[in-house]
């Protein structure tokens, strides 16, 4: 027992510095590594373009990290944990470097509070990475996967465990029902794909000289979790800064504590997919007296040449307990509907969806509006074979209290630099057009570590997106 | 010396049959296996061949882009992966061993699903073709003598290399750097940009890295890309194609599979 923990930890260890490795080719690609190690296959078999999954990649993650129709957990490419070698503990982890090299800046920077006021400056820096992600993602037998995402950013000196469940795959019969277990993200089976979603939570705002959960505060009551929320709700950051829905910092969608099965029990067609979590706004005060519980159906078609399409729709009761004003629980409704459709090698999606605050605090009824509602469509598709274009549209009316909420539309178009299948990866440089924006402030250690800068279609794009290891 | 020969050719054909993985019983190409097949199919491999099995499936095209290779046509009746003469339909051994072993950089292989499983796939996967229905395809007998490796045999490899132009494509280091693949004139059947497998890298190799893998790709060439058949400047030759299948692999510091 003792040797193989010895041997577990020296081979995680020498795993961890050959992944340090990887630092010479930056990443921020949301993509499995290990996996195409595994079946030693290119990211392109499972990506339409890391992280965005293809149908077959879809049905990857459905299946418990199994090959789709299959159940592979114990047998293929790997061996189980008991048996592990070096060179089957490089399948099982992958890594991942979130930052850039070189950073810019053209906009006016104020100086530190105590320096001279008005002093303005345009920089250009050399910088280091500054999050690491560590993956360890797979099965450790048939039908039992597992998926740890590991974060640490050096700046904050935060380490956090973004993801950590445990799967349980076609219980009872093939694709009947598969159980998570663990802190997942409950919409990656969403027509709009998770890593396309991010609700950056619409907390409550805070305004200069208040103190968090008094009324003057109070701009909009949280919204979180994420769940099923596309992401046009990060639009606006918890400051009221923009974002650019492109930005790398939206590509995590967060992990909920809960339980969550899946499955496909009426033949191929429909997915049906409930759960239970905690909730989030743990932070804002959310005392998880009541779960959040939520379900979704899925309809997919994909028996034409070239052409795949999906619709979704979902209903999600959140218990965020947020305690604001009077304490009072603030419970929510969240319904949607998306599609997503793929032809050759373009890919369509749009997404609708509603909040509605149940409860209202008695301190702002009549001044506040509860219900929040965005839309999102986008498209995206090669131009070339290492040219991807993104093309997206997002409205969001945010809600929140009648005189401070913010209501925005946002159309984007943006090329990206893709690696092509089989060569070596190629720093991708992504250019935003939309109106001038800024960079969230870190908050977590997902989050965007840059501080603000503004983006135009006219001038260079500050953030040299890395390309995967 | 004949008998030499014989026995030569004897422990060939056992090496090929020893490399094919299926020893399950077969069942019958028949309509139940077909439509057993095609509920294997339908989860696993339409995403990628389509359910016409024309490789149109909706997550194909992201395989190679624009580039080659796109997954295989199966209502053609030309396939990569033989061991049976350039032009001709493979064995049911032929599939077998692509399903299990699955393609290095482009297609997992599928050993998860049992024997029977992949009998049924493929029984269904020949039905997208008639040519399977009329022709009976025959392995390429593997002749010639398994030579050691040594000095001389890499010397004459390193001349079969020259003499077939291999470094045209592979170029002279084995990196698929030749002049005609720097030249981006090498395109697949349906006019995609392929590149030169470059053999200083076996894992890589689409259709195996092993000797005999190697010798069988000589033998049959790649139908539907620029590799060519040498089947007819092989066949008949003592040990040539051993030579020019261990010259291939030292050009690669990878160990041999």
């Amino acid at each position: 027992m003792l040797r193989r923990i010895f041997i577990l930890t020296v081979g995680t260890g020498i795993l961890i510095l050959i992944a340090l490795s990887c630092l010479v080719l930056p990443n921020k690609a949301q993509a499995i590594p290990a996996f195409a190690r595994k079946y030693d296959v290119n990211c392109t078999a499972c990506h339409m373009a890391p992280p965005v999954l293809n149908t077959f990649g879809q049905r990857f993650l459905e299946n418990g990290y199994q090959l789709p129709g299959t159940e592979d957990g114990g047998f293929t490419g790997k061996k189980k944990l008991g048996d592990v070698t070096l060179d089957d503990v490089g399948k099982y982890l992958a890594f991942r470097l979130v930052g850039n090299a070189v950073r810019n800046w053209s906009f006016q920077q104020q100086n530190p509070a105590g320096a001279d006021a008005g002093v303005v400056e345009n920089k250009t820096e050399f910088t280091f990475p500054e999050n690491f992600v560590l993956f360890a993602g797979g099965t450790v037998a048939k039908n039992v996967g597992f998926m740890v995402e590991l974060g640490h950013d050096v700046v904050a000196g935060e380490t956090d465990v973004e993801r950590g469940f445990v799967s349980f795959n076609n219980l009872g019969a093939h694709n009947l029902a598969h159980v998570r277990i663990g802190k997942f993200d409950p919409s990656a089976f969403y027509s709009v794909v998770t890593i396309r979603q991010q609700l950056n939570d619409i907390g409550e705002s805070t305004s200069s000289g208040c103190t968090p959960y008094a009324s003057c505060s109070l701009n909009r009551v949280g919204l979180g979790p994420g769940a099923f929320a596309t992401k046009f709700y990060g639009l606006y950051d918890r400051s009221g800064s923009a974002i650019s829905p492109f930005a790398s910092t939206l590509y995590n969608s967060g992990g909920e504590m809960g339980i969550d099965v899946h499955g496909r029990p009426f033949g191929d067609s429909f997915l049906y997919q409930v759960g239970v979590l905690n909730g989030a706004n743990e932070n804002f005060g959310d005392t998880n007296k009541g779960k959040d519980v939520y379900a979704m159906l899925r309809y997919d078609y994909a028996k034409s040449d070239y052409f795949a399409v999906n619709f979704s729709g979902f209903i999600y009761q959140g218990n965020s307990n947020v305690q604001v004003q009077s304490h009072q629980d603030v419970n929510w409704n969240r319904y949607g509907i998306s599609t997503r459709a793929t032809y050759k090698m373009v890919d369509l999606y749009a997404a609708y969806s509603i909040d509605r605050i149940n409860k209202v605090p008695t301190g702002v009824i009549g001044n506040f509006d509860a219900t929040a509602t965005g839309e999102t469509i986008g498209m995206d598709t090669y131009v070339t074979n290492s040219t991807l274009l993104s093309l997206r549209y997002d409205n969001i009316d945010a809600g929140g209290m009648m005189d401070q909420r913010t209501s925005a539309s946002f159309i984007g178009a943006k090329p990206n630099s893709t690696s092509a299948p089989t060569l070596p990866s190629l720093p991708a440089m992504t250019l935003t057009c939309g109106k001038p924006m800024e960079a969230r402030p870190p908050r977590g250690i997902f989050e965007t570590p840059f501080p603000p800068a503004s983006i135009s279609c006219s001038k260079e794009a500050p953030y040299a997106s890395p390309s995967p290891c | 010396m004949r008998r030499h020969h014989l026995a030569s050719a004897v422990v060939l054909i056992l090496m090929l049959g020893a490399s094919s993985p299926a020893h399950a019983a077969k069942p019958d190409d028949n309509p139940a296996t077909q439509a057993q097949g095609k509920v294997i199919f339908d989860r696993t491999c339409l995403w990628c061949h389509g359910v016409t099995g024309t490789g149109d499936g909706p997550a194909g095209r992201f395989l190679g882009r624009y580039a080659a290779p796109r997954p295989r046509n199966f209502t053609t009746g030309s396939f990569k992966f033989r061991s049976t003469p350039s032009g001709d339909l493979p064995t049911d051994q032929d599939l077998f061993r692509t399903v299990t072993k699955g393609i290095p950089g482009y297609m997992p292989g599928f050993a998860s699903l049992t024997e029977t499983e992949r009998w049924q796939v493929i029984t269904y996967v020949k039905s997208f073709s008639p040519a399977f229905l009329v022709e009976t395809p025959v392995s390429l007998p593997l002749t010639g003598t398994a030579t050691p490796l040594g000095p001389e045999s890499l010397d004459r490899g390193r001349a079969l290399y020259e003499r077939f132009e291999c470094h045209t494509c592979h170029g002279v280091e084995g990196w698929g750097d030749g002049p005609v693949a720097q030249a981006g004139d090498l395109r697949d059947v349906s006019g995609l940009q392929i590149q030169a497998t470059d053999l200083t890298r076996p894992s890589s190799f689409k259709n195996g890295a092993t000797l005999q893998d190697l010798i069988r790709t000589l033998l049959t060439g790649l139908d539907g890309t620029p590799m060519p058949s040498y089947a007819s400047r092989l066949t008949g030759t003592d040990h040539d194609g051993w030579d020019l299948a261990h010259y291939i692999r030292s050009l690669s510091a990878e160990s041999a599979p």
